[in-house]
């Protein structure tokens, strides 16, 4: 079976992209390394939106209630997927170091 | 993300029956108004739904190509007035009184806006439930492997 036709790029494969530039998401063909961070930008962001739409219905702003409480479940979906994705590369990298030389 | 897309359709429909929800308490706080500053009594408004597509941004488009029109939410498109006629009551001593002594008092049915506001609670409530159902889609989705 062919693991590269699932669609992640295989690690340390070589990126098209020009080194220290950020890929284009919409390339498709970012490294490894490249994808994570993009990932983690975007937890972030999303993290970020809670925080301000919660500042903002605090202050009394024009944040509504339902919208507040949207911008917090998305933020913590993206962050349960970030986390399932850190468990995932977590026991591959206990795996490579259980192997036997 | 697909999951975000999802609770932005909810979201919008969620902002919807909230506004819909104030042009109903308008209605009922206004309904013994007799005068306004466009002259004459307080008229019964009412909210007209569209349907808004969703993705805003041009890459989310380009990433949902394929089914169509799958992806709308709804945004209020404007509110209208009620054009039925005015209550009328006799009630001579009233300063908007006509010659006659008649009154006219709003268009304004407190029953017919009890059902409204039962509708709008019901749809929101609705709303609220399709994102919890793609809450617990989403948690299904993670669970996958662990």
């Amino acid at each position: 079976m062919d693991v590269t036709k699932i669609g992640v790029p295989p690690i340390g494969a070589p990126t098209p992209a020009a080194p220290g530039a950020p890929a284009a998401p919409a390339s498709g063909a970012g490294s490894f390394g490249t994808v994570l961070k993009d990932s983690l930008a975007q937890v972030n962001q999303l993290q970020q939106q809670a925080d301000g739409a919660i500042k903002e219905l605090a202050t009394g702003g024009t944040a509504t209630l339902h919208d507040t409480m949207l911008a917090i479940e998305k933020a913590e979906l993206s962050f349960r997927l970030m986390m399932q994705v850190r468990n995932k590369i977590i026991d591959a990298y206990q795996e490579v170091l259980r192997m036997q030389v | 993300m697909d999951v975000t897309g999802t609770l932005s359709i909810s979201g919008s429909a969620l902002s919807a029956e909230r506004l819909r929800l104030d042009v109903i308490a308008s209605n009922l706080a206004n309904a013994s108004t007799t005068r306004t500053p466009e002259g004459g009594p307080y008229r019964r408004r009412n909210v007209v739904f569209a349907p808004e597509a969703m993705d805003s941004d041009f890459a989310s488009t380009l990433a949902a190509l394929g089914p169509q029109g799958a992806r709308e939410g709804v945004s209020v498109q404007k509110v209208v007035e009620d054009q039925s006629p005015f209550r009328m009551v006799y009630d001579p001593g009233h300063p908007d009184a006509d010659k006659d002594g008649y009154v006219a008092y709003p268009n304004v049915n407190p029953v017919a806006e009890s059902v409204d506001l039962m509708a709008a609670t019901r749809a929101y409530e609705a709303n609220v439930q399709v994102v919890n159902a793609t809450r617990r889609m989403a948690e299904a989705a993670l669970g996958i492997g662990g």
